[in-house]
């Protein structure tokens, strides 16, 4: 017998398990309780994919309303009011290299705009991406006590089996829009090396983290339904050319969906705290780093001479100003910071709205960009990286095409 | 006890209406008004997600209409708690939005921390989701109903 199994292929296995189930496992009569049909309900897609959305609408306005609590409400009077005046009069040497690396601009009324270390640097992960990190934790961490994301897996395994995937791939997506880092981790499971292959250069494309949806909240809320849809349209269609042109399998995977069980508050409460420190040990160190790299680029004129060497490729074919090379640059590091750098740079609607979606796509930020080293052979990390190329200068440039036949570009 | 509750069927089958009728009376809002929306008396719809929040009525009010038949039958029973949980996410998250806009003092330098006239901000109107809210909360009695008859787990 187990001879047998070791030739089979991944799918005739699961055919095996199939048959020996059917043959002895016996169901009888038996009365469903309100939890079993609750259960049957939310992954049956006409009443499940309602649910789904109402839950994904609940997500979504909890996550939007605790971030503007914190940052709007109190953070933001916090550093701009208060904080920073404070340091642009306490800290010596004003017009100094070293003020303007720890300071920033000191014209700059609000931390966005100052790009200093001590300001933008501290303002950024603790003002604006430490509450969103919260508030996605907090539901995420809710929803998995639960039971509703196995659930939400299967509602969703026919649509990605379009390109491919099957529906465990929501997990990695929906943990990416935490961090990509867990995201990144969390394709292990998947069977083939094709499948983890597509999830992970999907996942470092396409999925910003929970960090860059609070940025993108406090820049531009109005549009943000636009970038996730912009976002979705790649993830799919690049899926699916992947599905196409890269060889290999993408076998059947069995997922236990438990009963749904009410959520113990202490086990929310952990994970949150847990994932949301590993996240800030993670963050923070980077932040201040991207703030100095960009600070020490502008002083000694490297900003300048990047910024002209790829005047060509950012105002022609992406169609934004040569300025956003400052994010760009930044977004090696931190994409979060990077979309947090574009508020004090002043740009048109549509050219804002491209250059979050450029920033989105254009790189991993360097802690997911490690892992993918880590996960994936040579081979599948060149071509994740020439993935991620051509999706640039095909977004970008269409983009721009578009802003340019709507005459708003 | 049979499968059938002539007051649950009739009562949800006018609430799903209602839910339904309300969602359409959205979607037309967002079609023609967009984030704006509109206003009569206490009543308001309008916001950022307006379109998805009248799909989402739209769909638990059908939800409902389709749990009329056996009303009692666990199956049916679950529908309608299906639609009763959709309607309190998205009310729940209108009452959490009021409560996290109405606390903080505002941005500008010069303002209170805290909003010292919060309370005012509770006041009408409201968007339909609310008013819906209290409504939808019969579904509790009936599955209690059940559950002190041994039907229910």
């Amino acid at each position: 017998m187990w001879e047998i199994a070791v030739e089979l292929t991944i799918d005739q296995r699961w055919d095996l398990v199939d048959r020996i189930a059917k043959e002895t496992i016996e169901v009888g009569a038996y009365e469903p309780t309100l939890r079993d049909t609750l259960a049957d309900v939310t992954v049956k897609p006409l009443t499940g994919i309602p649910f789904a959305i109402a839950v994904i609408y609940g997500f979504w306005m909890f996550f939007s309303g605790f971030a503007g609590f914190f940052t709007d409400g109190f953070f933001v009077k916090i550093f701009d009011v208060h904080f920073l005046p404070w340091i642009q009069s306490v800290f010596p040497g004003k017009g100094t290299w070293l003020y303007f690396i720890f300071v920033g601009d000191p014209s700059a009324e609000t931390c966005f705009e100052s790009f200093g270390v001590l300001t933008s640097g501290l303002f950024l992960p603790i003002g604006v991406v430490l509450p969103a990190i919260v508030a996605f934790y907090l539901v995420f961490a809710f929803l998995e006590d639960v039971g509703y994301l196995p659930r939400l897996a299967v509602l969703v395994d026919g649509v990605l089996h379009k390109i491919g995937l099957h529906g465990y791939a929501i997990i990695p997506t929906i943990l990416s829009l935490g961090c990509n880092v867990p995201g990144v981790t969390a394709c292990r499971p998947l069977e083939s090396r094709k499948q983890r292959f597509m999830m992970i250069t999907l996942l470092g494309v396409f999925i910003p983290c929970a960090a860059q949806i609070g940025m993108m909240e406090g820049l531009i809320p109005h549009l943000i339904g636009w970038v996730f849809l912009t976002l979705a349209i790649g993830y799919f269609a690049v899926g699916f050319i992947l599905n196409k042109v890269w060889p290999g399998e993408s076998p059947e995977i069995l997922m236990d969906v438990p009963p749904y069980q009410k959520p113990t508050w202490r086990n929310i409460g952990r994970k949150m705290g847990t994932r949301t420190s590993h996240f800030l040990m993670e963050a923070v160190p980077f932040f201040l780093l991207g703030c100095l790299i960009v600070a020490v680029m502008y002083l000694t004129g490297a900003m300048d001479w990047l910024g002209n060497a790829l005047a060509p490729a950012l105002t022609g074919v992406f169609g934004v100003p040569e300025e956003t090379v400052a994010p760009l640059v930044a977004g090696f590091l931190r994409k979060d910071l990077a979309i947090g750098l574009l508020g004090g740079i002043e740009l048109t609607t549509w050219q804002m709205f491209t250059s979050v979606v450029l920033l989105c796509i254009y790189f991993p930020c360097l802690a997911t960009f490690a892992l993918m080293l880590k996960e994936e052979k040579w081979k599948e990390f060149l071509a994740t990286m020439l993935v991620l190329v051509v999706t640039v200068f095909v977004f970008g440039g269409l983009l721009n095409l578009i802003g340019i036949g709507l005459g708003i570009a | 006890m049979g499968n059938r509750s002539t007051f649950g069927s009739v009562y949800f089958a006018i609430f799903g209406f209602m839910v339904l009728a309300l969602g359409i009376v959205e979607l037309v809002v967002v079609s023609t008004g967009g984030m704006e929306g509109a206003s009569w008396g206490p009543l308001e719809m309008g916001g950022m997600l307006l379109w998805w929040r009248a799909i989402i009525l739209v769909f638990a009010g059908l939800i409902y209409l389709s749990s009329v038949n056996n009303f009692l039958d666990v199956r049916q029973l679950g529908k309608s708690v299906i639609a009763s949980i959709m309607i309190w996410i998205v009310a729940g998250m209108e009452i959490w939005a009021r409560i996290a806009g109405s606390i903080p003092g505002g941005p500008e330098e010069g303002t209170p921390w805290f909003n010292p006239e919060f309370l005012a901000t509770y006041g009408p109107p409201y968007m339909p989701e609310i008013y819906l809210l209290p409504l939808s909360l019969v579904i509790l009695y009936f599955v209690g109903r059940r559950k002190k008859q041994g039907r229910l787990s």
